[in-house]
């Protein structure tokens, strides 16, 4: 028997296994092919105020190893989330993360004021969509505005505030450190990366809103290069995320440094990708002599020089 | 609480059989689709490349456990799945989407265009298994291109053939030929029009089925990643029943959807 569980500051996750907002839903098309309560917890698909239509269309372009996506932030509102969506999330026997997105630092304030109220387990600031136009990667680009922003978003909830920052950035230990100095309770890296795609033929842009957030395989060394990273430079607990298509990549996260890690894009390939991964990191610890996943964490051993 | 509903199958094709340079039909051995699977429905297959390709289910063989698909080669995704063999495996999610709703109709009038005849050749199929009366309208560029009119013949549905290059039954598009037949044909209560296609094909079918006070179905294609629902990049534009409109998911919303609601 393998110990799964683990703590991302107060919150306790009977594993390290979350699915990565913006690739489950809400939980419910995957809930037909997967038993949800094995997983360490669910992130909702990122949510504002208001509801939002999201881009227009095509809003996928394939790349090697990984895909564009430009949804746009296309949800039903926070609203709309409360009342339909969060009771079932809720039922699913995992830890609830709501994944919000802002034009600006009242938005944030005011729906985390209100998620306060609510049976939800943590909130993952999305300071990093590469998609809309404002707020979002704007503020998660700039360390004074992160730091601000946490800030006063901690003045209005108790809940645990996760800080998922952009590699769209110069250097992500400052992101990290303004975070920390905000208050975030745990930091979460990566979002996706800005990129383009082009029809050579028609010499356009095969994305409607011209470029997209590139995910998946093609961007794991980067997300692994910024939690080892960022793991040097905070006492945050942090999550890894990008690119994990299977148990291998997610135990290097842990050895990175990483205390839980989202599993994105994979769920897209195949739908039981989360439980799937979580069954391959037990089997590898099982098989490495390791009886507590938690082991793994933080443990990469640098070539000195 | 466990809910293990097989969504993925690994399936080894039974055969492949070439219908000309750019269409290939596959038959896969996947018992667990070919017994749930309902007209309009699709696969979304694995390839080499990252992410999988969605394909409609052209016909199954229940009794078999087999499902034909028709794949028109426009890329390499594509090209690697025209060229499986007997005993290859792939990775397959499905049935996927919503299908055609056949229910309380009496006759049924599907209108196909390019590789928009094979999802549809699973229309009648069904409409032939069901006892409802069926005709089949499908267009191509030429005679040389044309695809599946021996199999649709075969159904015994009535069928009319219709070429650009104007060596089949009409001249025209697949939208001249079913004006034609429209205008000969007794009106039946609840028929509807089906229709699968280039999307100016569609449109024009959709408006001429408004023109006879006919409802229409019709099945839209929009790039996709998981074909299930959860990551909202297979947006397609529909007007929503307040009037306004607003982007529904291709995969799990669609494919087909009916005409009134697409926003062309
Ligand atoms: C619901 C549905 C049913 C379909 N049914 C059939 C069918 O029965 N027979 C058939 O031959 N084709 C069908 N298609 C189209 C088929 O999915 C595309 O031709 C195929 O994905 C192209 O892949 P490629 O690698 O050859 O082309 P590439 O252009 O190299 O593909 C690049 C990327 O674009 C996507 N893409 C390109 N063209 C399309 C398209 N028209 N629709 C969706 N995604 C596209 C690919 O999936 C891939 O992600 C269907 C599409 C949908 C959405
Ligand atoms: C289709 C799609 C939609 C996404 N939507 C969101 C979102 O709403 N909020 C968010 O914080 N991240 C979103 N992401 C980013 C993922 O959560 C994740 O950070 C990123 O894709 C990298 O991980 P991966 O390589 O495992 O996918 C989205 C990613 C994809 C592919
Ligand atoms: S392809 Fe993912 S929601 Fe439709």
């Amino acid at each position: 028997m393998v110990t799964t569980a683990v703590q991302v500051g107060s919150l306790s996750l009977k594993n390290p296994v979350l699915a990565a907002s913006g690739t489950f839903g809400f939980g419910r098309e995957m809930a037909q092919y997967q038993d949800l309560s094995r997983l360490g917890g669910i992130c909702s698909k990122g949510l504002t105020l208001r509801p939002r239509a999201g881009n227009p269309p095509p809003r996928v372009a394939e790349t090697s190893c990984g895909m564009l996506n430009s949804v746009g932030l296309q949800n039903p509102g926070l609203d709309v989330f409360l009342r339909d969506e969060l009771p079932f999330m809720r039922q699913q026997g995992c830890a609830v993360i709501v994944n919000v997105a802002g034009h600006s630092t009242d938005e944030y304030c005011e729906m985390c004021r209100r998620l306060d109220q609510t049976p939800v387990d943590a909130i993952e600031l999305n300071l990093s969509c590469p998609n809309v136009r404002e707020g979002c990667m704007l503020i998660g680009s700039d360390a004074r505005q992160i730091e601000s922003l946490i800030r006063q978003v901690k003045q209005e909830t108790r809940k645990p505030v996760w800080a998922k920052l952009t590699p769209n950035v110069t250097s992500i230990g400052d992101m990290a450190l303004a975070a920390q100095r905000g208050g975030a309770d745990a930091i979460v890296l990566i979002n996706t990366l800005l990129g383009l795609a082009i029809d050579y033929r028609t010499r356009r842009p095969i994305l409607g809103n011209n470029t997209g957030g590139l995910s998946g395989p093609a961007i794991k060394p980067v997300a692994l290069r910024m939690v080892a990273e960022v793991s040097q430079m905070v006492d945050l607990p942090l999550i890894g995320v990008g690119g994990i298509m299977n148990g291998q990549d997610a135990i290097e996260f842990l050895i990175a440094g990483a205390s839980a890690i989202e599993i994105g894009t994979a769920s897209l390939i195949r739908p039981t990708a989360c439980t799937d991964i979580l069954e391959e990191m037990t089997a590898l610890a099982q098989a490495d002599g390791v009886t507590d996943l938690a082991e793994y964490r933080g443990t990469l051993r640098l070539w000195g020089y | 609480m466990t809910c293990d509903h097989p969504i993925e199958h690994l399936v080894t094709v039974r055969s492949s059989r070439r219908l000309n340079s750019q269409t290939t039909v596959l038959t896969l051995e996947a018992p667990l689709i070919a017994a749930t699977a309902a007209p309009g429905q699709f696969v979304n297959l694995s390839c080499d490349h990252f992410l999988r390709r969605p394909i409609g289910i052209m016909a199954v063989l229940r009794h078999e456990g087999l499902v034909e698909l028709g794949i028109r080669v426009v890329g390499d995704g594509t090209r690697e799945l025209a060229q499986k063999r007997p005993g290859d495996q792939l990775s397959v999610l499905g049935p996927l989407g919503h299908g055609f709703r056949l229910e309380g109709l009496q006759r049924v009038i599907t209108v196909g265009g390019g590789s928009g005849v094979f999802p549809l050749f699973f229309v009648q199929q069904v409409c032939r298994e069901r006892g409802i009366d069926a005709l089949a309208v499908c267009g191509y560029r030429s005679i040389d291109e044309s695809i599946l009119r021996d199999e649709y013949a075969g159904l015994g549905c009535q069928t009319l053939f219709a070429a650009d290059a104007g060596d089949l039954d009409v001249a025209g598009h697949a939208a001249d030929a079913l004006k034609q037949l429209l205008c000969q044909l007794p009106p039946v209560p609840q028929t509807a029009v089906l229709t699968c296609g280039p999307r100016p094909m569609m449109q024009a079918v959709a408006a001429l089925a408004r023109d006879y006070q006919l409802p229409c179905q019709v099945s839209l294609e929009e790039r996709m990643a998981c074909g299930i629902g959860v990551c909202l990049v297979c947006a397609c534009q529909v007007r929503e029943a307040d009037g306004a409109t607003g982007y529904q998911r291709c995969c799990v919303d669609g494919p087909v959807f009916d005409a009134e609601v697409v926003v062309w």
